[in-house]
């Protein structure tokens, strides 16, 4: 009786991992269809417009030379390049610099600091772009220019995105902090030497999540950049290839040959540091 | 080495919380001071404001005649061991012992000689390469006190270093400890919630309740004489007995009636209490549980009861009882000079006397509960 | 009126807790309902108080420092009050040189610059210019040249950046005020001032945070507060295209632009219909690609962590793999893959499911369905993220919860809603409240999925045409990088997004547990 009663139990189980795996392996193909789709579109050769079908009926390397000869896309990726390092960079000081004072130290205005951040996240982003490209373009800092422009875009208002990072310090019990401020740390060594190593993953998200930033952002981008293609970032340049019907036929499969391109090193750059962008997200996030 | 002084130290967190009020402590060198009392009290509070760690509101605290109130903790030349160890879990033993000194620039070969001194004293050279997680709690512990001793600070501070371990294990530090102390022959200040702790490491105890000292004495002091009922009933296991009652005087002699009996002081307490010039009046007596000794029948001077609960403790029993208006009263007797027949008797329903031994009874104010002597 | 075994309970009543535990589950939904609502007037009657309280301490703050400032001139020494006149004074005299020289150095920098430059700006802040820049013919040069005139942009900048500079003057001449009273005290009592190098010194120490905080605060002032409050004020002007500030001046006009938003409604101009139209569908979209990334997300994580479930790193990683390429190529390939004559129908056509192209499905150019698709697209590119999250919450929910519900009888499903979803719900109450908001400003999917289309006639205005899947953030973009360039009116809807926003988060911020005490986390 109750050896049935196990092997029921075991029956139900296996049942229930069965349709999980299915609808597993349903979401992976789902998901992953659409970048087969554009590795597979960005070698066809017979045909530069949109078609009915994936596989190429003729393989070749046409479009990603089109694409490095005859357009601009190499200044737009070394463009979008120059501005991610950048961002990394100074993104991840400051966002650091905030987070780790809002969650570890405590002075007057901290509450009021943080609520006043609230408020103005509330804001659309967007809002302020009409002033700064204004200014920016007084500056000559936009259009052709656009480099410096972008980053001072991207990276000023950055200490506002503290929150995961606020959140992953959090975990950290304080008195790993007292216990070194007694053992004869400045608060500066104490972020140094105790809070910096031990949030290893919540640095390398930082500078990840900064780092992938301008090569997935549009609105600012277009904006700074306007219509000047050498100021153009990969996002604005590949959207304004196919931005009309016309040049939709014309280049979609170079296009495709640009996503690749582009997506390729940021994925395997992703894929690398995963671990740690896991150990952020899980740890941060939720939290902030 | 040095004196620690407290002088009207306050705390007040915002919103007029007050955490601490005026406490007054002067701390000698070397000596070995514990602040105990139920959480809540201030007596973390008071310890964090020693080591900088929380700002002062009012008052001063001077360590070796230096006012510290605006010194960063790093700047007061002292060390602390947390409760939660406060290990840093990135570093190895060693480092974590050496972090202090390495902050300190001192040379390597310094570093090495204090460190591994420290660790062969604690036992703990064998982990000296392994990391905080892989050790366990009493080993942490270990190392978070050997962190502490390879400075030479000025004052030893101690928040609760006991509480996170398993009760034989604590038995096996608290001992440590006191070991340790005669080592390293520092100004200590720990804190606990536990008064047994309180009262087999201090020199002397500060208990406090709410924010206020309660009483400040040798451990000897506050069991002997607790200025209070609170202290009366904080100190010792299982805890004092009170009970509302009368005080009468009569012909210079005292007596007690607790549930309709009648009792006489006697020893010092009569002694003093005539000294004092105490009339008839309503006090709280308080008798402790170990106090409380078996009579043979009904008298004068004993009181009926009936079992409740009988714990079998070893070298002793603990009777819960109820009088026959139902008081609880716990009672402590020995085992070892129990009679089989008395050991049998000692059952649960079954009814007992009991009596007070005349010469330790604590009489308490009922309005203030301060003690009348 | 509720009847409870054989008693009768007034539900509208205020219950003690026991009364409230004797409830039915329907009861208690009931009672909780009546009393939320009963509330409300007594929570507005107190955000009123509120305010007014705050007004009350702001202006009661206002005297104490005006009697502060007198009462410090009353007992100070001449180097006390000659501080008053030039400021760091009392702090070089006193031995605080640093910090002397500091506050000198202002106030000469602000004296100079309010005598060249200050003064000008501020005298045309009121009219934002006179005349525009024309053009003259110049003999010598025998062409039109521009003659410089006002440019009410410049005016506008230029005069917030004084008004702001001399609120910080302000400020600062304060603090140079009350240092001369505190140092005063601190030399009564004996004590020694901090010298300069004290002062540096606790800059990585006692006082870290001012270090820390300088360079984001000032990157958050310069680029978004001014712009914020820039933006503020040309709300209220007519800076358009039209009006662009050199040639055709603009200036104040009051709350006309808020008014037109609300009340303009002909044939050809549908501003108020619009804005309503696109702020619901807004609310729409934020609403359920907020709760479907949430809700699926969980539910992929819980399917993945399930006891016996093989390969977690790859099904993970597969999913995760959609994050990493950056949004735009996925979303204009996929954006592409569901064209009129994109892959999709042409492979359906390919394999003979359709007959004929007028069959194919035009995902983009209806209403219902473009919205619908770009909330499932959205599915496609959120649930990896929430995946993860959920992730790391579920291996934080204590396993003996599980056993003991299991033993107590609960079933998986029952375990799911009494503990993980409640315990989710908790912890990520926040979370939930910044993907809504970041949802409604999500311009990437919709721009790059749709560019706000199918275009709507209905939703013509004189500020630029809107789709049916336009948001407020895409319509502000085209507003301002339309032909009209209506900045005024991309700055009233700014408001708006603001406003809307603001007061959706008060709402769920108070009705949220997870959210009052940070320290209650750690």
């Amino acid at each position: 009786m109750s050896e049935k009663k196990h092997m029921g139990m075991k029956a139900k189980t296996r049942l229930s991992n069965t349709v999980i795996y299915v609808i597993l392996t349903i979401m992976s193909i789902v998901w992953l269809f659409p970048f087969f789709c554009i590795v597979c579109e960005s070698f066809r050769v017979e045909s530069t417009y949109q078609v009915g079908y994936v596989i190429p009926k003729q393989w070749g390397l046409d479009n990603y030379i089109n694409l490095f000869t005859k357009t601009d896309f190499p200044i737009w990726f070394r463009n979008t390049f120059i501005i991610a390092l950048f961002v990394a960079v100074f993104q991840t000081i400051i966002v650091l610099c905030m987070s780790y004072t809002l969650s570890r130290l405590r002075f007057k205005m901290r509450k009021g600091l943080m609520n006043v951040m609230l408020i103005l996240g509330m804001f659309p982003g967007f809002l302020s772009m009409i002033v700064l490209y204004k200014v920016l373009n007084g500056m000559g800092l936009t259009g052709p220019n656009s480099i410096p422009g972008l980053i001072l875009v991207y990276v000023g208002g950055s200490g506002m995105g503290y929150y995961v990072s606020k959140g992953y310090f959090d975990t950290i019990p304080r008195s790993l902090d007292e216990a070194a401020r007694v053992d004869g740390a400045t608060r500066l060594q104490v972020l140094t030497k105790v809070m910096l190593p031990l949030c290893k993953p919540i640095v390398i998200y930082t500078i990840l999540t900064a780092f992938m930033g301008p090569w997935g952002d549009f609105m600012f981008a277009k904006y700074i950049a306007h219509a000047s293609s050498v100021g153009m970032t990969v996002a604005v340049g590949l959207q304004s290839m196919i931005g009309t019907p016309s040049s939709l036929a014309a280049n979609y499969t170079m296009f495709c040959a640009g996503g690749v391109v582009v997506a390729v090193p940021i994925t395997i750059l992703f894929m690398s540091l995963q671990k740690y962008y896991v150990e952020g997200v899980t740890g941060g996030a939720v939290k902030g | 080495m040095a004196r620690v002084k407290l002088t009207n130290v306050k705390k007040i967190y915002d919103k007029n919380v007050v955490a601490v009020h005026d406490f007054n402590l002067d701390i000698a060198d070397k000596e070995f001071v514990v602040f105990v009392g139920p959480s809540g009290c201030g007596k973390s509070t008071t310890l964090r404001m020693i080591a900088g760690l929380e700002e002062i509101s009012d008052g001063t605290v001077e360590i070796d005649g230096v006012v510290v109130n605006d010194l960063q903790p790093k700047d007061r030349n002292i060390a602390m061991v947390f409760q939660n160890y406060a290990l840093y879990p990135h570093l190895s033993v060693f480092e974590n012992m050496a972090f202090p000194l390495r902050l300190q620039k001192m040379p390597q070969e310094e570093i090495y000689k204090r460190v591994t001194e420290a660790a062969e004293v604690l036992g703990i050279t064998e982990y000296l390469n392994r990391k905080p997680r892989a050790l366990s709690g009493g080993q942490r512990q270990r190392v978070a006190i050997g962190r502490a001793m390879v400075r030479d600070s000025k004052v030893f501070l101690m928040d609760e270093p006991l509480s996170n371990l398993d009760a034989k294990l604590r038995n096996q530090m608290r001992a440590e400890i006191i070991l340790l102390r005669k080592k390293i022959d520092t100004t200590f200040v720990y804190v606990t919630h536990d008064q047994t702790e309180a009262m087999t490491l201090g020199d002397r105890i500060v208990i406090m309740k709410d924010g206020y000292i309660q009483q400040v004495g040798t451990p000897d002091e506050v069991f002997d004489m607790p200025a209070n009922l609170f202290v009366a009933e904080f100190i010792g296991a299982p805890k004092m007995n009170t009970f509302s009652t009368r005080l009468v005087k009569e012909n210079g002699e005292y007596y007690v009636e607790p549930f309709g009996s009648k009792i006489k002081v006697t020893g010092l307490k009569g002694k003093e209490l005539a000294e004092k010039k105490i009339e008839t009046r309503d006090i709280i007596l308080g008798v402790r549980p170990e106090h409380i000794v078996l009579a043979d029948k009904k008298g004068e001077d004993s009181i009926a009861c009936t079992i409740q609960v009988n714990e079998m403790m070893g070298s002793e029993l603990h009777l819960h009882v109820l009088t026959e208006d139902g008081t609880p009263i716990i009672v402590r007797v020995p085992t070892v000079n129990l009679t089989h027949e008395q050991r049998e008797q000692m059952v649960n329903g079954h009814k007992i006397f009991i009596t007070f031994e005349g010469k330790v009874m604590h009489f308490f104010d009922p309005e203030t509960t301060e003690n009348l002597l | 009126m509720s009847e409870l075994k054989g008693q009768k309970i007034d539900l509208s009543q205020d219950l003690s807790d026991l009364e409230y535990l004797k409830l039915t589950k329907l009861q208690g939904i009931v009672y909780d309902v009546i009393h939320f609502f009963k509330a409300v007037p007594a929570g507005i009657g107190k955000f009123f108080v509120g305010i007014v309280n705050l007004i009350k301490n702001f202006f009661g703050k206002i005297a104490g420092e005006f009697k502060d400032i007198f009462v410090t001139f009353k007992e100070g020494d001449f180097k006390t009050r000659l501080s008053f006149l030039i400021m760091g004074f009392g702090s070089i005299t006193r031995g605080q040189i640093l910090r002397g020289i500091l506050f000198l150095v202002f106030e000469i920098v602000f004296i100079v610059y309010m005598a060249v430059a200050g003064f000008y700006w501020l005298g045309k802040f009121r009219t934002l210019g006179d005349a525009g820049g024309t053009m003259e013919y110049d003999p010598i040069l025998d062409t039109y040249v521009r003659v410089a005139g006002d440019d009410s942009f410049k005016i506008l900048l230029y005069g917030l950046l004084t008004i702001i500079f001399i609120i910080s003057f302000i400020y600062t001449w304060r603090l140079n005020v009350k240092q001369n009273k505190i140092a005063q005290d601190i030399l009564k009592t004996g004590k020694k001032l901090k010298s300069g190098k004290e002062d540096l010194q606790s800059l990585v120490d006692d006082e870290f945070h001012k270090t820390l905080l300088a360079l984001p605060l000032t990157g958050i002032a310069v680029f978004t507060v001014f712009p914020i409050i820039f933006m503020i004020f040309v709300a209220f002007t007519n800076y358009d295209g039209a009006h662009d500030g050199y040639a055709n001046l603009f200036t104040w006009v009051g709350m006309n632009n808020f008014n037109e938003l609300f009340s303009i409604n002909t044939g050809t101009d549908n501003l108020s219909v619009a804005f309503g139209e696109i702020l619901s569908w807004t609310l729409m979209w934020a609403f359920f690609a907020t709760f479907t990334n949430y809700f699926l997300g969980m539910f992929v994580a819980i399917m993945i962590n399930k006891k016996g479930i093989k390969l977690k790193k790859m099904w993970r990683g597969i999913l995760v793999l959609t994050s990493a390429v950056p949004q735009f190529v996925s979303l204009l390939y996929i954006s592409k893959m569901f064209a009129t004559n994109g892959l999709l129908n042409g492979m359906l056509l390919d394999w003979g499911i359709f007959d004929n192209i007028s069959q194919y499905i035009r995902f983009w150019e209806e209403k219902n369905l473009a919205r619908i698709m770009v909330i499932i697209i959205n599915i496609w590119i959120g649930i990896p993220y929430l995946m993860l999250i959920a992730t790391g919450i579920l291996m934080n929910i204590p396993a003996d919860l599980y056993e003991s519900a299991a033993i107590d009888g609960a079933n998986t499903f029952q375990q799911y809603t009494k503990i993980t979803l409640p315990y989710m719900l908790f912890v990520t109450g926040p979370y939930l409240l910044t993907s809504f908001i970041g949802n409604i400003n999500n311009f990437n999917v919709i721009f790059l999925l749709t560019g706000g289309g199918p275009k709507n006639p209905a939703l013509l205005t004189s500020a630029g045409a809107a789709g049916d899947t336009d948001l407020l953030i895409t319509w502000l973009f085209n507003i301002t990088t339309g032909a009209e360039s209506k900045y005024y009116m991309a700055s009233v809807i700014g408001i708006m997004i603001f406003v809307v926003v603001s007061t959706l988060s008060l709402i769920s911020y108070n009705l949220m547990p997870s959210t009052r005490n940070e320290e209650d986390f750690s």
